[in-house]
């Protein structure tokens, strides 16, 4: 090799190099910078269950973002789930209506949240007059999160080898138990690494929430009260500037929950390679 | 029995399927029906290309054209940044870093894609405006990061898909690794990098919360990277709460442009992603 | 190299680290120019800023024209306001007095300098009322808390962060009616709202009162549209609003200018400040030289 093809070498590794350190550095900084400033905030009295002024507790916020979690994990699923059954069970290739679902999809993924948050203030909030409400942030954010769980599911769906449908075919089952009781369970997996994803997004979740489910920091009694998730609680302390250690705590927390949704989909989809 | 079981399961499933096109139509209709006639009330000319935005000032003035210039700017700041260290990270990911350590630093690369954006927005208010203030650079610098994840992704498969006798003939004909992995396997990769740009600037444009936090939102047009600048998204977020009547379809209307370039954006994404995919 | 990459990230860490630590060092240095910090446009907080200041131009047939300088920083968290101000040595900006915290200086206006007692004297004339606004027609639980903020009881919980405003208010006698309130509006008047919440339901647990915080023009918007019941404003109403609309004042805030820890300005006149915000002074000298 010449001196100057190997300083070419030279060259492209250390940007190589650069720019994973950069990478890495940032990420590692961003993290240690959240733990501390936010630990030392961590009190147990944070986590009490009623948000006062004087005790900007989380735990409200915490059980919102559950509720939310739930409600719009429980109306994206189903949707998304048997969207991606039509498209790679039923559907026939080139189908006009098929390629329509795919851009129609496409497009909902890159969305940014702050049109869905317009869109459910117009649509749920005003239109429908939910109001600020649980409900409304919950559609909303089900809509958001569609896309992601038909990817998945439309992936998993697509890994199950068609040996299986010929053999449950083969002795004599319909389309529908085929269906259900062949190909579905083999890519629940899949399937699930897709929600763990989506609840990711949600936790997330801000621009979408603040003009459809509100700013309430109390527990929401019922589903037509407004609420605020953990986002939106880190927010909201912000906005009003008086408790900004409380906020860092509330980035830990969060920081927490993502690691924790990380690991468990980590751990999905070593699963599912280590079958297949 | 079963039959008719058969028939009204497919339904089923075909109007699941239709949801996403529903969705869509809605959120367009919605927009649509509230923003346009803002839009028309204000002038489109007026709206578009006014300079001047002064919701609460009578006669009020509805330019959003600092906005569209802010966003634009923002985003190319961010993608200077952002995609030149994710393409390159990505290349350290698929042919430079050792197995071993690509178990560890991946879980790495994905966290950075589950921090909240309002977490950034602290890390931003807190650590690169004391440095370089409440300008389009702090707010170019933020995106770039936040983007790193999305374009590190879709880059380290595009570079994955590159069938391996590119590499090894590069390598063959006596080019180094580098070299080999440069010119030879980048290139091959093309259009799936451009697809990893495009969905990079679709999340810049996009991006609210962080972006609120450092970028000053003044709301005239920018001139300086070292000023601050006011997005579209920043626009929305910050006086929906309190806009009624015209000013607040004015702010849908502002929703409207951005999902205009949104869409734009996404066709492209899709187109690349098609040919990238042949 | 492959063997350096973690020392080659700590050390990239730590600079990052120490960069940190720069901001709030080193000398004044009066050329520079000043970082103007502001509100959003329809915040009570730069509504009632700009109107007392005279930043707002209020023409004859109605017209009104604010000319905050456009180079304003607009700070929706009152956060990002206190980091920018604590962080940028040359800034200047305004908020809510309850809200001010020890990493920004207070500087006196026009010779005063703020605290609860030179608010209520009127001494200190950059202030604004905390309002509530209702319907002429209410329910029994909205009238109930509105009672209990404007007792004795509820003006002692105003009076810890802010400045009450009804003298020899009466003792509080609930009726204890059950119901829904909500109260919605400014930002500004969410803490004090929160704490008469508590403090209402101690007396009264049969009412349920939620509270969203968004802005006082929202807040105003949604008592007429008839989604909340009581409006938080932080502004004083405009003519078509008091029209249709009761209102109650509940509190008074000063409205605080501050400055940089490391400024060594004290004081500002009203017309400096007015200059300052419309963008007619840039440098700190020519303050520094008047003053």
């Amino acid at each position: 090799m010449s001196k100057k093809q190997k300083r070419t070498e030279k060259f492209l590794a250390a940007m190589t190099y650069g720019a994973f350190i950069f990478t890495f550095s940032v990420l590692v900084f961003i993290i240690a910078f959240i733990l501390f400033k936010g630990v030392p905030h961590l009190k147990p009295s944070l986590f009490s269950l009623k948000y006062t002024s004087e005790n900007v507790s989380l735990m409200p916020a915490l059980i919102s973002t559950l509720i939310m979690t739930a409600i719009s994990i429980a109306i994206s699923v189903p949707l998304g789930v048997f969207s991606a059954i039509y498209l790679v069970e039923y559907a026939k290739r080139g189908n006009k209506v098929v390629n329509l679902i795919r851009l129609t999809t496409e497009t909902l993924s890159g969305i940014p949240s702050i049109i869905y948050g317009l869109f459910g203030l117009l649509f749920f909030v005003t239109y429908l007059g939910w109001g600020f409400s649980v409900l409304a942030g919950s559609f909303t954010l089900s809509i958001m999160i569609l896309p992601l769980i038909i990817r998945s599911s439309e992936e998993a769906l697509k890994a199950v080898p068609d040996s299986y449908r010929e053999g449950s075919f083969g002795l004599g089952a319909g389309k529908l138990r085929t269906v259900f009781r062949v190909v579905l369970p083999a890519a629940i997996p899949g399937i699930f690494a897709g929600i763990i994803l989506a609840v990711g997004r949600i936790v997330g979740e801000t621009a979408a929430l603040i003009y459809t489910a509100g700013t309430v920091a109390q527990v929401p009694k019922d589903l037509l009260q407004s609420a605020r998730t953990l986002s939106v609680h880190m927010f909201a302390l912000s906005s009003e500037g008086l408790h900004t250690g409380e906020a860092y705590a509330t980035a830990v927390v969060l920081l927490i929950l993502v690691v924790v949704i990380n690991t468990v989909s980590a751990m999905v989809a070593k699963r599912i390679g280590g079958k297949a | 029995m079963n039959k008719a079981k058969e028939k009204i399961m497919s339904i089923v499933f075909l109007i699941a399927a239709l949801t996403s096109i529903f969705a869509v139509a809605l959120i367009c209709l919605f927009l649509i029906v509230n923003g346009i006639p803002a839009m028309a009330k204000i002038g489109l000319f007026d709206f578009l290309l006014g300079k001047e935005w002064a919701p609460s000032d009578v006669p009020a003035e509805y330019g959003i054209l600092p906005m569209i210039l802010g966003s634009l700017y923002v985003t190319a700041g961010a993608v200077l940044i952002g995609v030149p260290i994710g393409i390159l990270s990505a290349v350290f990911l698929a042919f430079v870093c050792p197995k071993k350590l690509y178990k560890k630093v991946k879980p790495a690369v994905d966290l950075l894609a589950g921090v909240p954006s309002v977490v950034y927005g602290f890390f931003g208010m807190a650590v690169l405006v004391p440095i370089t203030g409440y300008s389009m650079l702090t707010a170019s610098l933020l995106l770039g990061i936040m983007i790193l994840p999305t374009v590190i992704g879709l880059a380290e498969s595009a570079l994955r898909a590159v069938p391996t006798q590119y590499y090894e003939g590069s390598l063959a004909l006596g080019a180094g690794h580098y070299k080999s992995v440069f010119s030879v396997v980048l290139p091959a990769a093309k259009s799936g990098l451009l697809a990893a740009v495009v969905l990079g600037i679709g999340r810049a444009i996009g991006e609210t919360m962080a972006v609120i936090m450092v970028a000053g939102n003044q709301a005239r047009i920018p001139h300086s990277l070292f000023k601050g600048v006011r997005t579209l998204t920043a626009n929305i977020v910050i006086e929906m709460g309190y806009a009624s009547e015209l000013h607040r379809d004015a702010l849908i209307a502002t929703g409207v442009v951005l999902f205009v370039f949104i869409l734009i954006i996404n066709l492209s994404f899709s187109a690349l992603k098609r040919r990238s995919d042949k | 190299m492959k063997k350096h990459i973690p020392l080659i990230c700590l050390c990239f860490i730590a600079l990052l680290l120490t960069s940190c630590g720069f901001g709030g060092k080193g000398e004044f240095k009066a050329d520079k120019e000043i970082a103007v910090f502001s509100r959003e446009d329809g915040s009570g907080t730069r509504t009632a800023f700009t109107e007392i200041f005279n930043i707002v131009e209020m023409g004859e047939n109605g017209t009104r024209k604010d000319r905050t300088t456009k180079e304003a920083v607009i700070a929706k968290q009152t956060d990002v306001l206190m980091s920018g101000i604590a962080s940028d040595r040359y800034s200047i900006g305004y908020l809510s007095l309850g809200s001010v915290n020890k990493t920004i200086k207070l500087i006196s206006i026009d010779g005063v300098y703020p605290t609860a007692e030179t608010v209520k004297n009127g001494t200190y004339a950059v202030s604004r009322p905390f309002i509530i606004v209702t319907k002429k027609e209410i329910s029994p639980a909205t009238q109930d808390f509105i009672n209990f903020m404007l007792s004795k009881e509820g003006q002692a919980v105003a009076a810890e962060s802010y400045i009450s405003a009804v003298d020899n208010a009466p003792e509080f006698n609930s009726s204890m009616p059950s119901g829904k309130v909500v109260v919605a509006g400014s930002s500004s008047v969410t803490p004090v709202m929160e704490k008469l919440k508590e403090a209402y339901i101690e007396i009264n647990p049969n009412a349920i009162i939620e509270i969203q915080l968004s802005d006082s023009s929202s807040g105003i918007q949604g008592v007429i549209d008839g989604t909340c019941d009581i409006g938080m404003s932080s502004r004083h109403l405009k003519d078509s609003e008091k029209a249709v609309l009761d209102q109650h004042t509940i509190a008074l805030d000063g409205i605080a200018i501050v400055v940089n820890k490391n400024n060594p300005i004290n004081n500002l006149s009203s017309e400096q400040v007015k200059a300052v915000f419309k963008g007619e002074i840039t440098r700190w000298r020519e303050l520094i030289e008047q003053g």
